[in-house]
């Protein structure tokens, strides 16, 4: 193709198909034509940009063949159900294996490898699974209760003590038995009322005991099934792992539901959000999260649609409250931390620093949770005088340097978050603003991730943290709010300790009627909308770009990361 | 008399990796806190599964035991582990490094190819409008940081190209999420990165060459060389050239690690799997092992770097002898 056929002589239609053909990838194959656009720009650029976005072409019948690339910024660390505990290996995870169970997008369970959901004993500790017949893995054996067995063998079995599962703490406490009288059945005996067992345990991939069983627990930690798996039983199955850069999935032709439409689903490692928005419009990657930040830039991109909705992804701040640490003092009045939380203009968080895409938590429960309290007992709303009639009432009098004061202690405190995380940090400096008018003084401290998590979990000398966290489907928040857990190792780095809070908290773990548990986390947030140990600024929203040409995606609350029943019928619309 | 040369500067070598190594450690260790790698703010996890899972890290002992387990396995030919994905930390440099070559390979070469040229320019005619041009143009070359060079290029090369529906090259990664992997498609993904480290590359070498050249032309034997009559072609590219080059050999020489790790910036801004990216990312999240590992390997290619410009200066030196 010379530049003067080009041109010259064929004319912008010509032009049009020329641009066309012109894939990216055949970039240097057709360099010698580079002057040939080169030339037209002078004319033609109003022409160029009419044709940049392209309508999509829509076609209501799914059809085969085809990929997905996905975007995310962090590569997979395992492959192993068992052994992973990152968002980003659960989400590969999810693709190429399926539990017994999954979730709706509202976190409702749903079957999957199991038939329907189990039947439960009267006394609440028998589970009773009826799997699907017929279930095959991906290399055509089929998968029994054996392998359900096998699978959760591996986090509770003593037997399998050394497999270093994440998931050994609370499968080991809460699993008594399990029992496979046919191929088809399995019976899982529980230790005592768990409430969130299903939803927290229900849905870990299965794995192919055919594979894995001859191996003993050590070898488990290192098996190469782990980085390269010979057999799936989601909907895609295994074909490499660049690390880096890639996870390539092909379609698993022996998937329950039926073969996925795609020929392969591809995992991209990313460096960063800015990365996921220009790989969105130029198409190398069809799905990927979208930071609130990049939300307008990528709104505008026609070949781009975007899909959000709440999420129980939170950031939260929380005070010292134990006594013997040199700021504990500080918080151990309830007004103190109410006053703080009234000061802060939370929904001019949500609109500056997410742009809008969040919504202020009354709650220490996220809005998609079917425990949700929308209107706790002390609703806080950003009241700057409440906040200073507070501290006054609480003895806090401001001093000539305008600081408030009690007893010739100053309420002078240091908070922390992670460096690099632009929200964060923004977060911070719109804290230390706002109560510095009601005169508190407050300085932010960025630290590294593996510091923070340090100061939270163990060592415990901040005054002040924030942080974001990410709740399951099931509404129990023990992890933050009960005083077991501010043990080192727990995550209630606050010290929030309080036998009433503890009391509710396992009520309700111990409780299986949904309408029953439904009060007791009511009443629950009502007494946490009181005492704000460690206030929600806001609940985040889920945002994602879809390629307009990837179709059959149901993003949702639940159905973001490892969860998503839809992900066999997505297809493309190009075949490509 | 070389091989013995070699010899003890191979021992002496050895003291170096210790010593660099354990910095490396003790640094890590201090600072780690209590997190366990790989660990994130889970609810799923309970106190005990993070205890269990530092202990079967071996982080619940002192960092001396775990340096001395590390070494002993390092003289087995054993690197351990990763602590975030199981993988051995052999199998990550392996998967890594042919992408570290190519990139950081490619540049170098463009560097050397383009920098002798723009030096010799720049040390015959200095003074003139070519040589300010020129030394403004590898002034920028420092000046600029590469992670912005890198997105400037990636908005204008990948993301507006696209938006105007014009060829355009691809933003991140080696070679194409699908069907990639061919030289066509590689080619294209080492464009911009490439662009962007031996722009550097050549900024900095450029000058050197200059420099030196115009020491070196200033030097009795090239007079000598002009008076006898030679051409001035002779003079500059046999006697002047080859002088100037030797202290390019050491700054080469220095670069051999940075072919590991001499384009972690640009790695990370162009998401390229190669070992600068992946150093930069585990010692983020304190993968002591995989640190460890590449810390070994960057430390001998270090070593081996300077032995290579050491022994180079004998090839282009006659009058340097190994003793």
């Amino acid at each position: 193709m010379s530049r003067d056929e080009v041109a010259d002589d064929k004319g912008f239609e010509q032009f049009e198909k020329f641009l066309e053909a012109w894939s990216r990838r055949d970039f240097l194959k057709r360099a010698g034509a580079a002057g040939a656009y080169m030339a037209f720009l002078g004319g033609a650029v109003e022409f160029l940009d009419a044709c940049a976005g392209g309508s999509p072409t829509t076609t209501t019948t799914a059809k085969k063949g085809g990929h997905v690339v996905e975007g995310n910024f962090s590569d997979i660390r395992t492959l192993n159900s068992m052994l992973s505990s990152d968002t980003a290996s659960n989400q590969v995870i999810g693709l190429m294996f399926d539990g017994l169970l999954n979730y709706k997008a509202n976190g409702d369970l749903i079957p999957a490898l199991a038939a329907d959901l189990p039947k439960q004993s009267a006394d609440g500790l028998t589970y009773t699974f009826k799997l699907r017949p017929n279930l095959k893995f991906s290399d055509g054996q089929p998968i029994t209760s054996d392998d359900v067995k096998f699978t959760y063998q591996l986090a509770y079995d003593p037997q399998y003590a050394e497999v270093s599962s994440p998931r050994r703490g609370d499968l080991s406490k809460y699993i008594a038995s399990i029992d496979t009288p046919d191929p088809q059945t399995v019976v899982i005996k529980t230790t005592q009322v768990f409430a969130p067992f299903l939803a927290s345990h229900g849905l870990y991939g299965i794995l192919p005991k055919h594979v894995l069983g001859s191996l003993s627990a050590k070898a488990i930690n290192t098996a190469d099934f782990n980085t390269a798996p010979s057999v799936t039983s989601g909907a895609f199955k295994f074909v490499s792992w660049e690390k880096g850069q890639q996870v390539t999935m092909a379609r698993n032709d022996n998937y329950w539901a039926g073969a996925p439409y795609l020929d392969q689903w591809i995992y991209k490692v990313l460096p960063d959000s800015v990365a996921v928005t220009n790989q969105l419009k130029t198409g190398e990657i069809d799905i990927g999260p979208v930071d609130p930040g990049q939300f307008d830039a990528l709104k505008t991109t026609s070949t781009v649609a975007m899909r959000e909705f709440g999420v129980p992804t939170f950031t939260f701040y929380a005070y010292q409250l134990d006594p013997s640490k040199p700021a504990g003092p500080l918080f151990q009045d309830k007004a103190v931390r109410q006053a703080l939380l009234y000061a802060l203009d939370r929904q001019s968080i949500v609109t500056a620093v997410f742009f809008g895409h969040g919504k202020v938590a009354n709650s220490v429960e996220p809005p998609t949770s079917w425990a949700y309290k929308d209107k706790p007992q002390v609703l806080v709303n950003f009241n700057k005088a409440k906040a200073e009639s507070l501290l006054d009432g609480a003895g806090w009098t401001k001093g000539a340097d305008g600081i408030r004061a009690k007893n010739g202690t100053k309420l002078k405190f240091t908070m922390i978050t992670n460096a690099g995380n632009k929200q964060r940090e923004s977060m911070l400096t719109v804290m230390q603003q706002a109560w510095h008018d009601i005169g508190v003084d407050a300085t932010p401290n960025l630290i590294q991730f593996p510091q923070l998590v340090s100061q939270i979990v163990s060592i415990r000398t901040f005054d002040l943290f924030l942080v974001g966290f990410n709740w399951s489907a099931d509404p129990d928040v023990s992890p933050l709010y009960h005083s077991r857990n501010a043990v080192p190792g727990g995550f209630n780095g606050a010290d929030f300790k309080n036998d009433q809070a503890d009391t509710l908290l396992d009520q309700a773990l111990n409780t299986l009627d949904r309408t029953k548990r439904k009060q007791l986390y009511g009443q629950f947030q009502d007494l946490m909308s009181d005492l704000q140990p460690s206030p929600v600024i806001l609940f985040n929203n889920g945002i994602y770009g879809v390629n307009t040409r990837v179709q059959g995606t149901d993003f949702g609350p639940f159905n973001q990361f490892a969860q998503r029943p839809w992900n066999h019928g997505v297809w493309v619309t190009d075949g490509k | 008399m070389l091989a013995k040369y070699v010899a003890r500067r191979f021992l002496a070598s050895l003291v170096v990796v210790l010593g660099v190594t354990l910095i490396t450690l003790v640094l890590m260790d201090r600072t780690r806190g209590t997190y366990v790698p790989g660990i994130d703010l889970n609810p799923a996890l309970r106190p005990e599964d993070i205890a269990r899972l530092r202990a079967d890290l071996g982080l619940d002992r002192p960092f001396y035991i775990w340096y001395i387990t590390w070494i002993w396995g390092v003289v087995h030919g054993d690197f351990g582990r990763s602590m975030i994905d199981g993988s051995t930390v052999m199998s990550h440099i392996l998967d890594r490094l042919p992408n570290t070559l190519e990139l950081t390979g490619t540049a170098i070469l463009i560097g050397i190819i383009i920098a002798i040229p723009v030096g010799v320019i720049g040390a015959l005619r200095h003074g003139s409008k070519a040589d300010h041009t020129l030394t403004v143009v590898s002034v920028a070359g420092f000046a600029v940081p590469q992670f912005w060079m890198g997105l400037i290029l990636i908005l204008i090369f990948s993301v507006t190209l696209e938006q105007h529906g014009l060829p355009w090259l691809p933003s991140s990664g080696a070679y194409s999420a699908v069907n990639g992997g061919d030289f066509i498609d590689r080619v294209e993904h080492l464009i911009l990165p490439a662009t962007v480290l031996s722009f550097f590359y050549m900024s900095t070498w450029s000058r050197f060459i200059r420099s030196s050249m115009l020491e070196v032309l200033s030097q009795d034997y090239i007079r000598t060389a002009r008076a006898k009559g030679m051409s001035e072609r002779r003079v500059v590219y046999l006697h002047g050239l080859r002088n100037a080059l030797i202290p390019l050999v050491t700054l080469i020489g220095l670069e051999l690690p940075g072919l590991v790790s001499g384009g972690l910036v640009v790695e990370v801004v162009f998401g390229w799997p190669g070992i600068g990216k992946l150093a930069f990312e585990r010692a983020l999240q304190y993968d002591y092992t995989t640190v460890m590992g590449v810390t070994f390997f960057a430390t001998m290619l270090v070593i081996a770097g300077n032995l290579l410009a050491d022994l180079l200066y004998g090839v282009l030196d006659p009058r340097i002898r190994y003793s």
